[in-house]
């Protein structure tokens, strides 16, 4: 969850690396061919092909193609299915978690891929502790790892410390080969195995795609793998196309001159982009698809910490202005005053939705809708700050609270979003309205961390998390002892009764087992949010590609984006 | 001559130590290091970022850390870069043969145009074709690489007679040795005219002004007055004496060809070296700057002393004691 740019979060859709092998198919009409191929573009180079020590998106998503988990996520139904694994079952308290791997996979060097190569990726790299990856605070529940054991050949066990509900989707885990990186482990050099320098012939994985070029800042090329299990229906080894291409494309503008020009085959759009490219579908033979609400979200939040600063002994922040922050009312004025539809008319050309509730409606099964939503009205936040004494006394201007307090703070935001920016500026404006003088700084993105995680110098932020589709995996921003809990961080009690209703939630949802009843405390959990706004929601981008008409099988979705069955499409 | 020399090389190292220690300084000026882009993900620890800060001394003040980096460096080991994972140097040899090919083909463009358009105009002082040019050059001057770049890259879009972007075609592998030099040499003609021109019309200013200073000279009037032929006065005596302040530009630029120019890099999709750097300052890929600055400082030196021994060539009158 960390923040991004909103361009980027496009991009990083469609390079989700999960896949799903059931698409509607209204194409049976056309026979899949093999052969062809697929070209990309992703906006940053790769920096390492190690799945296991470097973490970011970008090769996270074409290392999907390369390594698979034991589970994966439905691009469709984002539900989790079967991968490496054929089955599973879950003992009664819900701690011990027994797999059955399929036994005819090969990775693509041609070794049976076996248990020992499960058991080997968590106990000698996930849980090794010279290895950097964090992979490792994923599988550790408070402060304990789980147990991998292999019971036989083709049979994996694990046991975990307590009851923990996303353990199956966190089974999406890449499996590494053991026969190729034992070696390296014990030798201690695996933080420093597979990096750019790498003859990719030894990055062996047992994924639909294996790495066959990689010329750098430039392009990476995966070929198909021979040896790869899944089949479609007509018993036919899959995938169909034959070579999958990435151009490295570090400007935008440059990327919509390569699509117009057929270079690429994918374009995820811009806000500013959709004008462009729309009336050229039939001209330039590709269709622009919208998918709905990203996960990328924006937000408002004020500073919320009642904690002092050790060294100086002052509050982080001054009485006055924790007695508004702290104040519903003030936070239910302010979310009243933001001009949703033109933050969407103006900074994404219309292509926005509005954002209520704390998921992403593409979040799916845990996406609650019945939260409360604040529509624009500017005398209806008068009113409720009237309420609690802002208003302009002297007629200046500016509000003024019951003790005489200037209404005016610092608002800051990450400069390298433009979008953000332009947000930012619209909010700014709202906000005057209200009589609230703001003073609006843009900050780089690492001075914007270390107010936000170690000095606490702030009275406003505009932020984005990308969100997901498993709302536990954001623990660290809602539980209130969180480092990521940004409106009053590593609290060592809950400072008011609804956010210690929140962690409870929050740990009572992760223990239990039964969706619907998991999903009931998650319903909840989005409603307080809504009713108490520690992060005031704004707009969400939405979801926006174009992809040549060429592909068979092809079923975009939100949370997909275009390829997630990349396996399966095939070139017509 | 040789003293000269070895005095100069000498004096490579604290200068080297004082850049490498500014850049340090530098970049722990900026809030946060490297593992900040870390923080903003839920599911990673405090404790993970705080074992990686110890594990590179980020934890420590900036000497510290300088200290531990020298240690390595005198042991010829720039360490392993945050980002890539691999060591420093590794990173920088994987895009130093692309800088270089551009950054030569710039450079022959430039020199090779600006040096004879400087004399043209010069002897030609305001007649018609030296106003055409400087008016060319004041806009290759003030046009700004990126839009200059967008603009030749929408160009070839329309036309489809150049690539847009890029340094290999796609089908590169399959191609002759020949096709491939062809090949290399057609994605080589949009980044070099970006980057050549604003330095084609610096250079040719130059040139055109140390060659009018020269052609006020007395003994210019005098080889005229003794009678030689014109074009002698101008190439044989002219122009060998404002050529002087160039070759002392030039040896500047021998850093150049190493260190990249990242705003084209980025528009042209050219892998060079610009980026990588913008990138590893951007994230602040500590040991990666460090290594980078340490390359790009020790070319600059090494450009004028070798700029500096040409220049005792090329002017009898310059003697180093």
């Amino acid at each position: 969850m960390k923040v991004i740019k909103t361009v980027f979060s496009l991009i990083l859709l469609l390079f989700l690396p999960f896949f799903i092998a059931h698409p509607e198919c209204a194409c049976a009409k056309n026979k899949p061919k093999y052969g062809g191929e697929l070209v990309l573009s992703t906006v940053t180079d790769p920096k390492s092909f190690n799945p296991i020590v470097s973490k970011e998106s970008n090769v996270g998503a074409i290392m999907g193609l390369v390594f698979e988990g034991l589970t994966r996520t439905n691009g469709v139904t984002t539900e989790v299915e079967p991968n490496l694994a054929q089955s599973w079952e879950v003992s009664e308290d819900g701690k011990v978690w027994t797999f059955h791997l399929r036994q005819d996979v090969n990775w693509s060097d041609g070794v049976p891929f076996t248990a020992a190569d499960v058991v080997f990726t968590f106990n000698q790299l996930i849980f090794n502790l010279d290895i950097e990856t964090s992979s490792r605070d994923v599988f550790t529940i408070e402060g304990k790892i789980f147990k991998v054991e292999e019971l036989d050949k083709f049979t994996v066990r694990f046991i975990l410390p307590v009851k923990f509900a996303p353990f199956l989707r966190g089974m999406g885990q890449e499996i590494l080969p053991k026969h190729l990186l034992e070696k390296v482990v014990s030798k201690g050099k695996f933080n420093y195995h597979w990096g750019l320098d790498t003859k990719l012939e030894d990055i062996v994985g047992t994924g639909p795609f294996m790495l066959s070029k990689y010329l750098p800042a430039e392009r990476i090329t995966l070929v198909k793998n021979p040896n790869y299990w899944r089949k479609d229906k007509q018993n036919k080894r899959l995938p169909y196309i034959d070579k999958i291409i990435y151009l490295v494309v570090q400007n935008q503008d440059v990327a919509v001159l390569k699509f117009e020009q057929g270079q690429i085959d994918y374009y995820g759009l811009r806000g500013q982009d959709y004008p462009i490219l729309k009336p050229k579908e039939k001209e330039g033979n590709f269709k622009v698809y919208n998918t709905g609400p990203d996960f990328g979200t924006n937000f408002l939040l004020f500073n919320q910490n009642r904690d002092k600063n050790k060294k100086t002994k002052k509050p982080y922040v001054s009485e006055y202005k924790l007695n508004w922050f702290t104040e519903l009312k003030f936070r239910k004025a302010v979310a009243c005053a933001i001009d949703k539809d033109s933050i969407i008319n103006i900074v994404m050309n219309g292509l926005g939705s509005r954002q209520d509730s704390a998921m992403s409606p593409s979040a799916g099964f845990f996406y609650n809708p019945n939260v409360e939503k604040y529509e624009y009205s500017i005398e209806k936040a008068k009113v409720l700050l009237k309420e609690i004494g802002i208003y302009d006394r002297d007629q200046d201007g500016i509000a003024e609270d019951d003790q005489g307090n200037k209404i005016e703070f610092n608002l800051f935001t990450n400069s390298e979003n433009t979008q953000r920016l332009a947000l930012a500026n619209i909010i700014k404006k709202d906000l005057e309205q209200l009589g609230f003088k703001v003073n609006f700084v843009p900050l780089s993105f690492n001075q914007l961390t270390s107010k936000l995680d170690s000095t606490f110098d702030w009275d406003a932020l505009i932020l984005g998390f990308t969100g997901g589709i498993e709302p536990h995996f954001g623990n660290n921003v809602w539980q209130s002892s969180g480092h990521l809990h940004a409106w009053y961080p590593k609290q060592p009690k809950p400072a008011t009764s609804w956010e210690a209703e929140i962690d409870k939630i929050f740990n009572q949802a992760v223990q239990e087992l039964d969706r619907d009843k998991r999903k009931q405390f998650y319903d909840r959990w989005q409603e307080i949010v809504a009713q108490e706004l520690p992060l005031i929601y704004t707009v969400l981008p939405q979801s926006i590609f174009a992809v040549r008409n060429k592909f068979g099988n092809l079923n975009p979705t939100p949370y997909g984006g275009a390829f997630h069955n990349l396996e399966e499409i095939y070139i017509k | 001559m040789i003293n000269y020399i070895i005095r100069r090389l000498l004096f490579f190292i604290p200068l080297l130590l004082a850049v490498s220690f500014i850049g340090f300084v530098c970049i722990n000026l900026a809030p946060g290091n490297y593992f900040d882009s870390l923080k903003q993900n839920p599911q990673v620890s405090q404790d993970t970022i705080r074992l990686y800060e110890q594990k590179y001394h980020l934890d420590q003040n900036v000497f510290t850390q300088y200290y531990y980096w020298l240690v390595n460096i005198s042991k010829l080991d720039f360490g392993y870069s945050f980002a890539y994972k691999i060591p420093v140097f590794e990173v920088l040899k994987s895009r130093m043969f692309n800088t270089f090919i551009l950054s030569l083909s710039v450079l022959l463009f430039s020199w090779l145009i600006a040096i004879p358009l400087g004399i043209y105009c010069a002897v030609n002082q305001y007649k018609f074709t030296d106003k055409l040019f400087s008016f060319f050059s004041f806009i290759g001057l003030s046009i700004p690489s990126f839009f200059f770049a967008l603009l030749l890259l929408y160009f070839a879009s329309l036309t489809g007679i150049l690539p847009a972007g890029g340094m290999h075609s796609l089908n590169y592998e399959a191609f002759s040795p020949l096709g491939k030099f062809l090949d290399l040499l057609k994605h080589l003609i949009i980044p070099t005219l970006v980057i050549g021109t604003s330095s084609i019309a610096g250079l040719q200013r130059l040139m055109r002004g140390n060659m009018l200073e020269v052609l006020r000279a007395q003994y210019i009037t005098t080889a005229r007055a003794k009678g030689l032929p014109e074009y002698r006065v101008i190439y044989l005596h002219a122009v060998r004496n404002a050529i002087n302040p160039m070759v002392t530009i030039f040896g500047g630029s021998l850093a150049g060809l190493l260190s990249g120019a990242a705003l084209t890099e980025i528009i042209c999709n050219w892998p060079g070296l610009g980026r990588l750097m913008l990138d590893a300052v951007m994230s602040q890929d500590l040991f990666l700057f460090a290594g980078d600055l340490l390359m790009i400082s020790f070319l600059l030196i090494l450009g004028y002393l070798i700029a500096d021994i040409v220049l005792a060539w090329v002017d009898p009158r310059i003697q180093y004691q």
